[in-house]
């Protein structure tokens, strides 16, 4: 449970909003229970008067004050239900934003290595369906079971009042195996079906993953439907680990259900026994069973919100692997640069835990204003050498400073939003004349000047709507514009004719008048202008 | 990329064609769920008749004993057909998932991968794991409860007319204005609920992509206002859906009024009936028994409707999830529908009849007015290697996916060697190689099951990847990405080459075999093109490269929607 910690300190951060949405809860269940068992007190003591007056015999009831007390409860449970799920709505939107928010600071913190290792599809799981697993679990989870508990415990309470402590004790048994069967024993045994569950997802994920992406191969192949039954296989065998769960969480209500009933049986019992001696009377024998009765109500959601803890926390887990903060590197950069050097990386070593070298004793000193170019096969390091120039990566051994710099990585990033929003990334209070400006530089003038939104043409998804060209350049656009005095671009003209990327190299030469470029590239045409280039041995 | 959502009709109609095959689970969770309603109300009976002997007749334990006996006989009734109700409803959503996973399954053969191609891996797989399983509710817990919703309060209201008819009409008074009321409010929560699912995904989309751009944002020093953002757009969002919930929760309390009132009402009428200050209808003669049953028997009147409101947001769920699967399958594949896919007795058939590749004046708009392919008429050799040139968006792609037979031609017919594309096996490699989490036979059997460990292997050296196989303890049998750093791009599309090999198919098509390759991969695949085109294989390509025109016996420029030799 100890992996739940950050995440619960983040819940409890709003203590007064969780106090009053549990104080809403108790009002909503204690005004059922009320209502139910008053009526019945109500009722048994009007049947009793109504015997005596019909035998004309002298009785009295005040009709004032249960009449009231009836009447009040029928309100304040409508009102307490409605204004609670509301509150408590908000109240799981603003977890659902201080999570996001919290995890997307954690994220940025985190090494980027960690982040590397996941596919986007695992991202997208993760993000949607543990975080919604997180944002409820005080509402659904903490806050019902702790009402549950505190209600009971006014039930053995009143039992101990009304009745005797013996019995109350009794009820308080019974009530506490129901309790037990709907929260811990319905997690015990769905736990390791949801952690094994989830597992499965994550796989069966990553084969649907694989089998779209070689979908063209398959078909040709005429593998296709093959490798989709087999498929259809996984996700079957998964739904069924689910259903099983699904009967045990059944299982656990009904039964715990069962005992709750039990629980009102035993007070009626015991109860004859004490209006038989005349220690009770008949409405106060009839107000605790049905108060019982009642409390099937507050125990009914615990066994679905407890048969999915394991789920959490398996999803908590995952969280907590994903946003692991590595130690922070620490920050060199410009702190010992020589004069009019741009880049200085001496002795420079690159290495992936667990891994040969990929880049050993490397060095490099880039004056200001050079342009260099760094060639190298795939596989060669070039990439993480771009990271380690741009500090993303830190070196293993030796040492690498540069001055600010602006990093086009290999692939390329866009953002579902308009093309003016993601260029501005680049440099945040640029004029639209200067991104058409920049945008002509690379040669999309033309492309967006014909779209109706201009600059404020929608990028979708991925920046899917641009072809894979487009996308570079748009990208490329943006590390231009940045006022950063060096930058670093890999394999820069990805999917850009030869033609195209001739008249790019040309006209950027001038607008990067006095700024250092470092690009790497797999062959001599990829680059920008250079004025010395460095060939990469593996 | 996908047809404009379709309407609720259309998609409660798909949910309910998904149950046709399920009747019987639904039918046996409608009669759990009755029977424990049954026992439900003989529970209620046993006790307020205990109650009524024991306290108003002053009756022994002794005498009651019987009656408990019953009264914890009806309660385990009631919990043994409670677990069987959860256990067949969660059987009943098992079928219809897999029956809508099926659907979505053969819709995606019926698309083929070109169409697949222009929607992201990921909200493809979302569809099928994610919408689906967000179906379960729906079937396991909001379909049974509609009817039972209907049948248990039916019963009741009839046995408690049966006890005292004015009780009965309190009942009968507040049932249908609770449907009404819900109605009412419903109406305007639908559409409000359906808008509350849509901004919810937008917002995670934006959230995720913000968190994929991760290092960009670190990049360019923003990811602060990148939060921010989030915090904003979050924040903007919930305060409009609470404005939703608002209504959307009226229908609830609604609900949950009449239930309360209801239960009040009865209680005082009851209570002055017994008292005998009603002297009107048949109120005199109340008993405590009778009363009392009454007074239990309202709640579980209201609990089977109060239990479906509950669930109202599975509907809401599943009409979401099931507008976009059904968008999905109702998608624009009409225009250029595939062929049927190939069966897998085919595979290994050899190509006979004809010995050329024909296309007959083919045309292709993806525009109406704008011809991809013009007209175009050809004729290629078999064992011919083909180059396809031409600048890019020329149609070099599209002349390769229609051979393949990934798209249809408007007008005009292709035949490979005397067959419809697409109609048997043959290689194809695109522009990113592809592989499974698996080992190196794993990924080759995929496509070749028969392969023998030493095909597998010739296969993998021919695309030189024999140096990394050396490297690997158990060969074959070796994970592909033990390492954790997976292949590179060109390694990876050297994989998919070694397929080919090993499937030995008559005819191959690449599109752009060596864009983006580095120097050493590039050799390779040069190679191997060369290894096929002496094997006698018809190869057809689209390339840029000069080394590859040059392996090309015919080459061929594609352009302006012509194609003409160059």
């Amino acid at each position: 449970m100890s992996e739940l910690k950050p995440w619960l300190k983040l819940i409890y951060a709003r203590p007064g909003r969780l106090l009053m949405g549990a104080v809403l809860m108790f009002a909503a269940l204690l005004s059922g229970l009320g209502l139910l068992a008053l009526s019945g007190w109500f009722i048994t003591k009007t049947a009793l008067v109504g015997v005596l007056l019909a035998a004309s015999l002298p009785a009295t009831i005040n009709l004032y004050v249960p009449g009231g007390g009836i009447r009040f409860f029928a309100v304040s449970r409508t009102v307490s239900r409605y204004v609670e799920r509301l509150y408590n709505h908000d109240t799981v939107l603003l977890l659902l934003t201080d999570i996001r928010v919290a995890m997307f600071h954690k994220l940025a913190t985190a090494g980027r290595g960690q982040r590397h290792q996941l596919t986007g599809a695992q991202w997208l799981s993760r993000l949607t369906n543990d975080v919604d697993a997180l944002d409820t679990l005080y509402l659904r989870l903490i806050a019902p079971a702790a009402l549950a508990a505190l209600i009971t415990m006014l039930i053995f309470a009143l039992a101990a009042l009304l009745f005797d402590i013996r019995i109350a004790a009794g009820i308080l048994l019974i009530l506490t195996v129901a309790f037990v069967l709907a929260t811990l024993a319905v997690y015990m045994r769905t736990a390791r079906i949801a952690f094994r569950q989830s597992d499965q997802q994550d796989s069966l994920r990553m084969s649907v993953i694989e089998h779209l992406e070689g979908f063209a191969e398959l078909t040709a192949a005429g593998r296709s439907d093959k490798h989709g039954a087999w498929l259809l296989r996984q996700a079957h065998q998964a739904s069924s680990e689910q259903v099983k769960a699904d009967s045990r969480i059944g299982w656990h209500q009904a039964s715990s259900h069962l005992l709750i009933n039990l629980a009102a049986v035993f007070a009626l019992w015991v109860g004859f026994e004490l209006f038989h001696c005349g220690v009770i009377s008949g409405p106060v024998l009839v107000l605790l069973p049905i108060a019982l009765l009642g409390l099937a109500e507050v125990y009914g959601m615990l066994p679905e919100a407890f048969g999915k803890l394991g789920a959490t926390q398996a999803s908590v887990k995952r969280l907590n692997r994903d946003c692991e903060i590595t130690a922070p590197k620490a920050d060199l950069r410009a702190a010992s640069l020589p004069e009019h050097a741009a880049l200085m990386a001496q002795d420079l070593s690159i290495q992936y835990p667990q891994h040969t070298p990929l880049i050993m004793h490397f060095n490099l000193q880039v004056k200001i204003g050079e342009r260099v170019g760094i060639l190298g096969r795939s596989g060669s390091g070039k990439s993480s050498l771009a990271d380690a120039f741009s500090g993303l990566l830190g070196p293993s051994d030796g040492s690498c400073i540069s001055l600010p710099c602006a990093y086009l990585t290999q692939t390329t990033v866009l953002f579902e939003d308009t093309l003016r929003a993601n260029l501005l990334l680049g440099l945040p209070d640029a004029t639209d004349a200067q991104l058409w400006r920049v945008l002509e530089l690379v040669e999309l003038t033309d492309r967006f000047d014909s779209e109706p939104g201009q600059l404020g043409t929608w990028l979708g998804s991925s920046g899917s709507r641009l072809s894979g060209g487009e996308a570079r350049r748009v990208a490329l656009a943006r590390v231009l514009l940045s006022s950063a005095p060096l930058l670093i671009l890999d394999e820069p003209f990805t999917g850009v004719d030869a033609a195209t990327r001739q008249r790019i190299t040309r006209q950027i030469d001038s607008w990067l008048e006095g700024k250092t470029v470092i690009s790497l590239a797999h062959g001599p045409d990829a680059l920008t202008g250079t004025d010395r280039v460095i060939q990469l041995e593996s | 990329m996908t047809a404009p959502a379709p309407d609720q009709r259309a998609v409660r109609h798909w949910l309910s064609g998904l149950t046709s095959g399920n009747r019987r689970w639904i039918r046996g969770t409608v009669a759990a769920g009755t029977l424990a309603g049954v026992a439900t109300i003989i529970q209620m009976v046993f006790l307020a008749r205990i109650v009524h002997l024991g306290v108003i007749e002053q009756a022994p334990l002794s005498v009651l004993a019987p009656l408990f006996a019953g009264l914890i006989l009806a309660i385990i009734v009631r919990a043994v057909a409670q677990g069987v109700q959860t256990h067949l409803a969660a059987k009943c959503s098992e079928q219809v998932r897999r029956a809508a996973r099926r659907q979505i399954h053969q819709h995606w053969r019926k698309s083929g991968p070109l169409e697949l191609g222009q929607t992201s891996a990921g909200s493809l797989a979302r569809e099928w794991i994610d919408h689906v399983d967000a179906l379960h509710g729906y079937f396991a817990r909001f379909l049974p409860q509609m009817t039972l919703s209907l049948i248990v309060p039916l019963i009741i209201l009839v046995y408690v007319v049966y006890l005292d008819w004015l009780a009965g009409t309190f009942l009968l008074l507040s049932a249908p204005l609770i449907p009404f009321f819900m109605a009412l409010v419903g109406m305007g929560a639908e559409k409000l609920n359906q808008q509350h699912f849509n901004t919810i995904s937008r917002l995670s989309g934006q959230f995720l992509d913000k968190v994929r751009g991760l290092t960009t944002l670190q990049l360019f020093g923003q990811t602060d206002t990148a939060a921010e953002q989030i915090q904003l757009r979050s924040d903007h969002y919930r305060r409009i859906t609470l404005k939703t919930l608002r209504v959307a929760f009226l229908s609830s309390a609604v609900l949950e009024f009449f239930a309360s009132v209801a239960i009040a009402v009865i209680a005082i009428y009851i209570g002055f009936g017994l008292l005998g200050y009603i002297t009107y209808g048949p109120s005199s003669d109340l008993t405590l028994f009778s009363g009392l049953l009454i007074l239990l028997l309202a709640p579980e009147f209201f609990q089977p409707l109060r239990t479906l409101s509950q669930h109202y947001h599975d509907r809401a769920a599943a009409l979401g999830a099931g507008a976009e699967i059904l968008a999905r399958l109702g998608g624009n594949h009409s225009t250029h529908l595939a062929t049927e896919d190939v069966s897998d007795t085919q595979n290994h058939e050899s190509v006979t009849g004809s010995e050329t590749v024909e296309l007959n004046s083919v045309s292709l708009a993806f525009r109406s007015g704008y011809n991809v392919l013009n007209d175009v008429s050809l004729a290629l050799g078999k064992g011919d290697v083909i180059a396809l040139t031409g600048p890019s968006g020329g149609g070099k792609s599209t002349l390769l996916h229609l051979l393949a037979g990934f798209l249809t031609p408007g007008s005009g017919d292709i035949h490979l060697f005397g067959k419809p594309a697409g109609s048997f096996a043959f290689g194809w490699l695109g522009q990113s190689g592809f592989l499974v989490h698996g080992t190196w036979a794993d990924n080759l059997r995929l496509t070749s099951p028969q392969a023998s460990d030493v095909a597998i292997e010739t296969a993998l050296r021919n695309v030189g990847l024999g140096p990394l196989l050396d490297a690997r303890k158990s060969g074959i049998s070796s994970k592909v990405s033990e390492d954790g750093q997976g292949l590179s791009g060109g390694q990876a599309r050297r994989l998919s080459l070694a397929r080919i090999f090993v499937a030995d198919y008559d005819i191959i098509l690449l599109d752009e075999p060596t864009a983006g390759l580095d120097s050493d991969s590039e050799i390779f695949v040069l190679e191997a093109l060369h290894k096929l085109a002496l094997a006698g294989k018809t190869l057809i390509f689209s390339t840029h490269h000069r080394a590859l025109l040059a392996l090309a016996t015919r080459v061929l420029l594609v352009s302006g929607g012509e194609v003409k030799d160059v």
